[in-house]
């Protein structure tokens, strides 16, 4: 069972969490605005914000999902305090230095640091090798603290368990949650991706201090970047996952959710399909090779099936026509879905090489990922935050319709800016648009209001949990 | 061609909005009484079924369309040589030496020749993206250094065309350009 340094530890993962989440909205909206032509930034100043933003969206989100996964896993297993703890101190430590490198030594590479624009200094010297480092200190914080919960579920299923094959029996002995089968087929890909970007991070540092004497190919260190980017930006999706599958039914009143063959077999293929989908982030390099980019397209394809045809319709039948107790915490998961199933229909599409071709590095890449993440992997987390504050401090539910509404009209303004700025071949990544395409500016002007909309929201969102989360820090034993 | 994936995006935006919505009523409007979905596991299978036949068709039609394949089996009548430089490209009819990248002033091509551009870089990663006149993106590869991207392509309209950088390369990214003409 959970301990009292659990809950509190969790606690400080989602104050954090929230707080980086409000300041990261804000260098997105002052991005829009910029964009917009209502305010005047700098190139230098914007590229360290788009810098900024971007990884610590990618960051908080990944660690929200494992501190969620981490609090739930002790349900099933022992889990560590002193790597969840090593992971928070890391965490810290290393967005600190890459808020340094970017705010004050101007780092501006982009969340992708595309190899080799670290080496180009636009900025203070300093800053290449302390933005590099800070994401090897994010990196080994996530590691250990990754391999650390994938060994405490090891120590009590076995290989085969873990990855549910018995499923594929009729009526197996031991029955594997779901919730442990999901944790293990993403720790899995979290794991891979975050060696890849050990060997990336290596391989950087080997180029910086050879000086001059050691080249890296580009093309091998953007197939190992998005490996990573893109494989770390879905499984932290994937972990939001898990804690619907182990608390939707919980908070709904229905029956707990069992592992069937197919479910296990779902899991079991989304692995593979999620550890090479990442090809399609490299389609328009007509370089690598065509089996890579077909590959690309047929992974990202039959990723969705398992996803719609196992998680979405789950989520569908238990709620179609049957009696559930609505709350804020299944209703942000039930909307987070469906944020998830549309976002995913964007990816999908642009998961499509002829389509691609015209869509590729437009907004319309920003659009679908935003939407699988602000309206989806974010409400996933919202969920677990306020039913883990509600479960020791419950206050009654006020509001609610009013929170959500802001949240989605705010959220949906926000996002359909992108999406039409896509289909406008407006590009991403710019800080200011050319007078030859118009509606870049107006598009971003419409997107900062609604982003400020989405923003109240979450501030909402933020007071409300942050307030019981403190409470919760400053309980003593006796009070728990 | 974005205006149609537009609206197909927005079309299945409604798809789900509608079932989502309509699953969410269902459970309001929900007694005791009621046990949910008749058969799960067999609309489970229809569904898959369904979607994995949609997607197969897709990508069956698509992926012949991939900008790999364009006129592979024609020879392209002109080579332009594209290389890009942090933040600017040069456009030439002949190779482009990389110690004193040089290219043409002005470069025109016929329209409906076929055209190959060989596209690289000599520092960062830049995109290498075709606007028409209308602003709308019509054709794009990347510029890697070390590689040489091979981009072919019929202009049907004769006009102005630019390009844009569409990979993010360092704080004047926004502002990387260059045009050429179709005659």
């Amino acid at each position: 069972m959970e301990t009292l340094k659990l809950r509190k530890i969790t606690s400080v993962w989602i104050i954090i969490v929230l707080t980086l989440f409000v300041v990261a909205i804000v260098l997105g909206i002052l991005m829009r605005l910029n964009q917009g032509e209502i305010i005047q930034q700098s190139p230098i100043t914007f590229y360290g914000n788009m810098t900024t933003h971007g990884l610590t969206m990618i960051g908080i989100w990944f660690v929200a999902g494992m501190a969620a996964v981490n609090y739930l896993l002790e349900r099933y297993v022992k889990t560590s305090y002193a790597a969840n703890l090593f992971a928070l101190v890391l965490t810290v430590i290393g967005v600190l230095m890459l808020w340094c490198s970017t705010f004050i030594g101007e780092f501006h590479a982009g969340w992708t640091f595309l190899y080799p624009l670290p080496f180009k200094i636009m900025w203070a010297e300093w800053a290449t090798p302390l933005f590099l480092s800070s994401l090897g200190v994010l990196g080994l914080g996530w590691l250990v603290w990754s391999i650390s919960l994938m060994a405490q579920i090891l120590k009590k299923y076995s290989i085969s368990q873990a990855f549910a094959w018995q499923h594929f029996h009729k009526n197996p002995k031991v029955e594997t949650p779901p919730f442990i089968l999901i944790t293990m087929i993403t720790l899995i890909g979290v794991i891979a991706c975050l060696i890849a970007a050990v060997i990336l991070l290596i391989l950087f540092f080997i180029e910086y201090f050879s000086t001059g004497s050691f080249v890296n190919d580009a093309l091998l260190m953007k197939n190992l970047t998005y490996f990573f980017g893109h494989t770390i930006a879905n499984e932290m999706l994937y972990l939001g996952l898990a804690v619907i599958y182990e608390l939707f039914a919980e908070v709904s009143g229905r029956p707990k959710w069992h592992t069937t063959w197919y479910v296990a077999l779902a899991w079991n293929l989304s692995l593979i399909f999620i550890l090479t989908a990442f090809f399609h982030h490299l389609y328009m390099d007509f370089v690598q090779p065509e089996g890579l980019q077909i590959i690309g397209q047929i992974a990202s394809y039959l990723a969705s099936l398992p996803a719609a045809g196992v998680t979405v319709f789950s989520i569908l039948v238990a709620v179609y026509r049957n009696k559930i107790n609505w709350s804020l915490t299944n209703l942000l998961f039930f909307i987070g879905v469906a944020g998830w199933v549309i976002g995913g229909l964007g990816a999908v599409i642009d998961a499509t090489i002829s389509n691609n071709f015209i869509l590729h590095n437009t907004l319309w890449v920003p659009a679908h990922f935003h939407t699988y993440n602000a309206m989806g992997n974010v409400l996933f987390s919202l969920a677990f935050f306020h039913w883990f504050s509600n479960q020791y401090y419950h206050h009654k539910e006020r509001q609610n319709t009013l929170k959500l509404s802001i949240l989605l009209i705010g959220g949906a303004g926000f996002l359909l800016a992108f999406y039409i700025g896509g289909a406008e071949s407006i590009p991403r990544r710019y800080s200011t648009y050319p007078s030859d395409l118009p509606m870049g500016a107006t598009l971003a002007s419409i997107a900062a209001l609604f982003a400020s909309l989405y923003l109240i929201a979450i501030l909402i969102f933020f007071f409300n949990i942050s307030k019981k989360c403190l409470k919760i820090l400053s309980s003593s034993p006796q009070s728990s | 061609m974005q205006q149609s994936i537009l609206m197909l995006f927005l079309g299945l935006l409604a798809i789900s909005t509608i079932v989502f919505t309509y699953v969410y009523q269902s459970s309001q409007k929900a007694t005791d009484l009621d046990r949910g979905m008749a058969n799960p596991l067999k609309s489970r299978f229809w569904f898959l079924l369904i979607l994995f036949v949609i997607l197969g068709i897709f990508a069956s039609v698509t992926i012949p369309k991939s900008p790999y394949y364009f006129y592979a089996d024609e020879t392209p009548s002109r080579v332009v040589h594209v290389a890009a430089k942090q933040f600017a490209f040069v456009l030439s009819n002949n190779a482009i030496d990389p110690k004193n990248p040089v290219g043409e002033n002005a470069i025109e091509l016929l329209e409906n020749e076929l055209v190959e551009f060989r596209v690289t870089s000599f520092d960062v990663n830049h995109g290498f993206a075709i606007y028409n006149k209308a602003g709308q993106l019509i054709a794009q590869t990347q510029a890697m250094p070390g590689y040489v991207n091979k981009l072919r392509w019929k202009f049907s309209e004769p006009g102005a065309y630019s390009i844009l950088c569409l990979e993010y390369c360092g704080m004047a990214h926004q502002i990387m350009r260059s045009s050429f003409t179709v005659k």
